[in-house]
């Protein structure tokens, strides 16, 4: 009964992923935390399974259209797996409040940041242009490497940390600053998921921190429900499901802090 | 440098990270059936070998990756897909950080 539970929460989660392009994982960890009772760390070890799936089932298909800037992504990998084996290791040696208050205080960042930007989660991109359903990339040269690779180290430090994918931080840095067309951006930063979970992954499955019996039947879900939410993302309205995303992400924020807080008084 | 269409390449690359999340999906989805069926350590070693495989993918990934950019005689990203296939394993062989 467990196993049902979890794969349709999985689906549920890559299928909200998918619509709105926020990744599955940052529901993952505080659901398991909150309503199955692992603790954090193997939450977030857990729901970093789910966070490579999506990423290696939706990059192949960016790369079959050929958005995604290979080079580029190997370049920025080199920081984002580093700063996430670090603070994957780190994590060890992290008490339990801290890491739940850390990821509260992100999930409240997360949904206060799609609210301000009134309920747009990613960026409208009415530049690219298609001819015979293909995108037309224009020419571009990537610039400031030197921030894009700083971002890259915290969007992967934060990733070891509460095991996420850091979109919201790598997409923004490469359209705004480095000069790359957002679609290339966005299917980069999907891209480079894979290998910055893996590297965090690693050493999370290490110390044991990735729970097979709910690891499978997540990834299982997530799977699926990143597959058919690509596939709707066309004909659904976005914003009501971004509002509803953004509804779980305050809850479960809010039941953290709530949690931490039992547990002081 | 950094032209986006290398159709040969990215079909490669595309294909590892297909070939890896399709098996793994269904190496898993096996040993969540065989579960209902059979309770004990069977099911779980097969969703655990799922799991090993969806780890492994990305690092294939690189592997291939950096030999395509050595074959393609671009040394500079020959050597930084070395380098972070460097920063996978040293996380492979430091990663035990318990409290």
């Amino acid at each position: 009964m467990l196993t049902v539970l979890l794969v349709v929460l999985g689906f549920c989660a890559g299928m909200l992923g998918a619509l709105t392009g926020i990744g599955g994982g940052v529901l993952l960890t505080p659901i398991l935390a909150l309503h199955f009772g692992i603790p954090i760390r193997q939450a977030i070890g857990t729901s970093l399974v789910a966070v490579i799936t999506t990423s290696a089932a939706s990059s192949s298909v960016h790369l079959q259209r050929h958005t995604t800037d290979i080079r580029l992504g190997m370049t920025l990998e080199l920081a984002t797996s580093f700063g996430a084996a670090v603070t994957a290791y780190l994590v060890g040696y992290f008490n339990r409040n801290a890491l739940e208050g850390l990821f509260a205080g992100f999930l409240l960042y997360s949904a206060i940041t799609i609210l301000s930007r009134g309920g747009k989660v990613k960026d409208a991109d009415e530049t690219t242009e298609f001819i015979n359903g293909e995108a037309v990339i224009p020419p571009y040269e990537p610039e400031r490497y030197p921030l894009g690779m700083t971002a890259s180290l915290v969007a992967g430090a934060l990733s070891g940390l509460l095991g996420i994918g850091g979109g919201p931080i790598k997409v923004p840095v490469m359209y705004i600053f480095m000069n790359v067309p957002l679609m290339v951006a966005t299917a980069t930063s999907n891209f480079m998921i894979g290998v910055t979970g893996a590297a965090s992954a690693i050493v999370y499955y290490r110390r044991g921190d990735i729970l097979v019996q709910y690891a499978a039947p997540l990834a299982v879900g997530v799977f699926l429900g990143s597959l058919l939410g690509a596939r709707l993302a066309p004909r659904v309205h976005t914003r009501i499901v971004v509002y509803l995303l953004v509804a779980v992400m305050l809850y479960l924020s809010g039941h953290l802090f709530i949690h931490l807080l039992r547990g002081w008084l | 440098m950094s032209q986006v269409r290398e159709p040969g390449f990215d079909r490669a690359v595309a294909m590892v990270l297909r070939v890896g999340a399709f098996s793994c999906f269904f190496i898993m989805l096996a040993g969540l059936i065989v579960g209902l069926f059979v309770t004990g350590r069977i099911p779980v070693q097969i969703e655990h070998a799922g799991i090993l495989l969806m780890l492994a993918t990305p690092v294939v990934r690189v592997i291939v990756a950096c030999f395509l950019f050595f074959r393609e005689k671009d040394r500079k990203y020959g050597w930084i897909s070395l380098g972070v296939l460097v920063i996978l394993m040293l996380s492979l062989v430091f990663g035990i950080g318990e409290h």
